[in-house]
């Protein structure tokens, strides 16, 4: 019918949709590159004590990769496809979704808190060699209140901003990755790719460093009422967000261990810290390189610091506009639209952290940045675990057309395979601690979110019986004004 | 001049106690006795009365003014809102041409019937068309305003008692909480989807917020339908927003 008639909505409403590119750059953006190759993979060869972390990372990516099928099917029928909660109260239930939502904000909390140790430490430790004399957490503060003020304006890094770094960030892994493996320390050895690792011990805690630096590939769904033509462009940018990715890290981190030589990496590891993969690339190359290189470092952690507070400060809106969490939460700035309340919520619970390691005198890129960053990962790790058994649960209920491999083979392969590795990395929380097997802290960062979890399960069942009505609402997101007058249609038809 | 345009049954308010900027009368057309119209009227409100500024960021401006476009069609009875769906009834065109252009979109593609859909499309062109209509009518005047290197145009009141009229009349009635007339109803609850209401009801006591509150889960179940996909469409702006 709709041959006879113009279609000038269509065409207006088609300009400025995204394509596969500015997608994955927009999501790749924000799982920082830069900051797991030079950041996330040597502190967690020190931390850890693993070698094994370049195969976690391929493992990872394709487990991933994996999980990506079923969920990006599944986004294509469900509103408030943005945050992983939607997905979990469509398939396993409202009590399920809260649960998962209180994990979501602690966990998207915790990987932005994390990185401020990372960027203070970063940042002081380039200023202090140029002649300065500051401290990580100054450098903390400073970035911090660039994000407060950021995140309450509303402004986000431009798309070709974005992109310009990104590609820099690339183009310098990549450098360094030659140069490194060009200069091995005794041979070419693929020791830390051996894929023997994954049954080694410790590899939960690898498994998961390497999960946490893939955090924020999950967006690309956000974008699908965005994208030309959703049913292909969101697929392919989430595959091939997750291979390149996966491809620069595991081959980055291998390079380093080439360059050390693999049974000196951890060492070299903990005496460099987040130096290390400049200080091996540094003879080898001009001195610009070198700085070129630390500048993409902080400027790619800062990009990632105000990606990962406009997340917390949309998933506080999301929850706060169906009122689960408090009304005031889903208020935004009248000039800038900016999700207000959320923003400033974040911010404040950011400078309760950065203050209290300041005083307790933390290590910022051990205690704030790997800890609590990998501890986001665990979170985003029982995330996508559950996610994943609400795809199953999903499609097992929902008349579709999708075919099984990716309604349930694929789904379950990815469930099993992520419960096996959430499963060890909990069991090995020590190693990645780094603290001994008998200290209370391997219980503590775990059993927030099952504390988490629980709250959401009990304020599931509150508001079942005492407000009906958000109840019913709960998962729908911006989408939650419209279930008081009509009944909720949380299913939609695939674009 | 003070008294605002096709308001018999409203009481007077002078809101400004300094001298009104005249008009030019080159500008004025249609003369601004003229009875406002809904998006009109939302627009002034989304602007500053006296220099024509925004006061709302641009996406809550275009949605409020797509919501009010339709709104105004809802209550000539071109149009019905059922469910999310836009439904035309009559197709006779109204006096209004931007009416008129509107329903004839509708009418002309009618393999569109969501309201999302129509208020995403309308947001495209709505701020300059609403604009255009008041400069005709003789309410504002484009004027050229640089700031930060760039030139934008902003459309200056021409009678700032006239601009700040909806607002005034608004808070006024909230405040003593009055009932509301389908059109004032109609203007408050897209003010409150694109969180005007906080402007409007600046320093009045929550109760006032609630009385309002009230009114909206009363209003006939079109206007709510309307509303409810406009609270979306803003939400979902904020959340998948990209610079």
């Amino acid at each position: 019918m709709s041959q006879s008639h113009p279609d000038t909505v269509s065409a207006v409403l088609a300009r400025g949709r995204l394509g596969i590119p500015a997608v994955i750059f927009f999501v790749v953006a924000a799982a920082a590159p830069l900051t797991v190759v030079a950041g996330g993979a040597t502190t967690g060869y020190a931390v850890t004590g693993v070698v094994g972390i370049p195969v976690s990372y391929l493992v990872v990516a394709a487990v991933l990769a994996l999980f990506s099928v079923g969920y990006v099917a599944m986004s294509r029928r469900i509103v408030n496809a943005g945050a992983f909660y939607a997905f979990v109260t469509r398939g396993l239930g409202r009590p399920a979704g809260v649960a998962t939502a209180m994990i979501a904000v602690v966990a998207y909390n915790a990987m932005q808190i994390g990185l401020y140790g990372g960027f203070g430490a970063v940042l002081s430790q380039y200023l202090n060699d140029r002649g300065w004399d500051t401290t990580w957490w100054l450098c903390a503060l400073a970035a911090w209140a660039a994000v407060a003020v950021l995140g309450v304006l509303r402004i986000d890094l431009n798309g070709k901003v974005l992109a310009f770094m990104l590609i820099g960030e690339f183009v310098v892994a990549l450098i360094y990755d030659v140069v490194m493996v060009s200069h091995p320390a005794d041979g070419i050895k693929f020791d830390t790719l051996a894929p023997s690792h994954i049954l080694a011990t410790g590899i939960g805690a690898a498994l998961v460093t390497a999960i946490t630096g893939f955090v924020g590939f999950e967006g690309t769904v956000v974008f699908s009422e965005e994208t030309k033509d959703p049913k292909r462009t969101v697929p392919r940018a989430t595959y091939i967000a997750v291979a390149i990715t996966g491809l620069l890290y595991g081959a980055s981190a291998w390079a380093m261990s080439v360059a050390t030589g693999p049974d000196k990496i951890v060492e070299a590891a903990s005496t460099d810290g987040t130096d290390l993969i400049f200080n091996l690339v540094s003879p080898h190359l001009g001195s610009s390189f070198i700085t070129v290189g630390r500048v993409l470092f902080i400027t790619s952690l800062f990009a990632a610091l105000l990606s990962f507070h406009h997340t917390v400060a949309r998933y506080l809106f999301a929850l706060g506009r169906e009122r689960v969490l408090p009304a005031m939460l889903g208020r935004t700035s009248l000039r800038t639209g900016a999700p207000k309340a959320g923003s400033i919520v974040q911010s404040v619970v950011a400078l309760g952290v950065l203050v209290g390691y300041a005083i307790a005198d933390a290590d910022p890129i051990v205690h704030l940045f790997f800890w609590i960053t990998v501890t986001g990962g665990l979170g985003v790790l029982v995330l996508m675990t559950v996610t994943s058994a609400s795809v199953i649960a999903f499609f097992a209920r929902t008349a579709n057309s999708d075919g099984p491999w990716r309604t349930k083979i694929a789904p379950v392969l990815a469930t099993l395979a992520l419960g096996a590795i959430l499963t060890v990395t909990i069991q090995q929380f020590d190693t990645l601690l780094g603290v001994e097997s008998t200290s209370p802290l391997r219980w503590a960062f775990p059993a927030a979110y099952a504390v988490a979890a629980l709250v959401g399960l009990m304020w599931a069942g509150v508001l079942r019986s005492s407000r009906p009505a958000v109840y019913r609402a709960i998962g729908l997101g911006a989408e939650s004004a419209t279930a008081p007058i009509r009944t909720p249609d949380p299913v939609r038809q695939p674009a | 001049m003070t008294t605002p345009p096709g308001a018999d049954d409203r009481p007077t308010v002078h809101v400004h106690t300094e001298p009104m900027p005249t008009a030019d009368p080159h500008t004025v057309r249609g003369g601004p006795h003229q009875p406002m119209l809904l998006a009109d009227e939302f627009f002034m409100l989304a602007h500053d009365d006296q220099t024509g500024r925004p006061r709302l960021h641009d996406s809550a401006t275009n949605y409020g003014l797509a919501a009010a476009l339709l709104a105004e069609l809802g209550a000539a009875g071109r149009i019905h809102f059922n469910r999310g769906q836009l439904v035309v009834q009559d197709h006779r065109p109204p006096e209004d041409w931007l009416q008129h252009m509107v329903l004839a979109r509708l009418i002309a593609e009618p393999q569109h019937t969501a309201t999302r859909t129509w208020l995403a499309y309308l947001s495209a062109t709505a701020h300059e068309q609403v604009a255009t209509r008041l400069w005709q009518g003789g309410k504002v005047v484009p004027t050229q305003s640089r700031r930060l290197f760039r030139t934008t145009t902003i459309h200056v009141p021409t009678d700032i008692n006239v601009a700040a009229w909806s607002w005034a009349r608004l808070s006024q009635k909230l405040r003593r909480h009055e009932h509301l007339k389908p059109f004032d109803l109609a203007l408050a609850g897209i003010a409150r989807s694109v969180r005007l209401d906080q402007f409007i009801l600046d320093g009045a006591p929550l109760s006032v917020s609630a009385h309002l509150r009230r009114l909206l889960e009363a209003a006939p179940p079109p206007m709510r339908d309307l509303l409810a996909d406009l609270d979306t469409a803003i939400g979902s702006a904020v959340l998948s927003h990209r610079t």
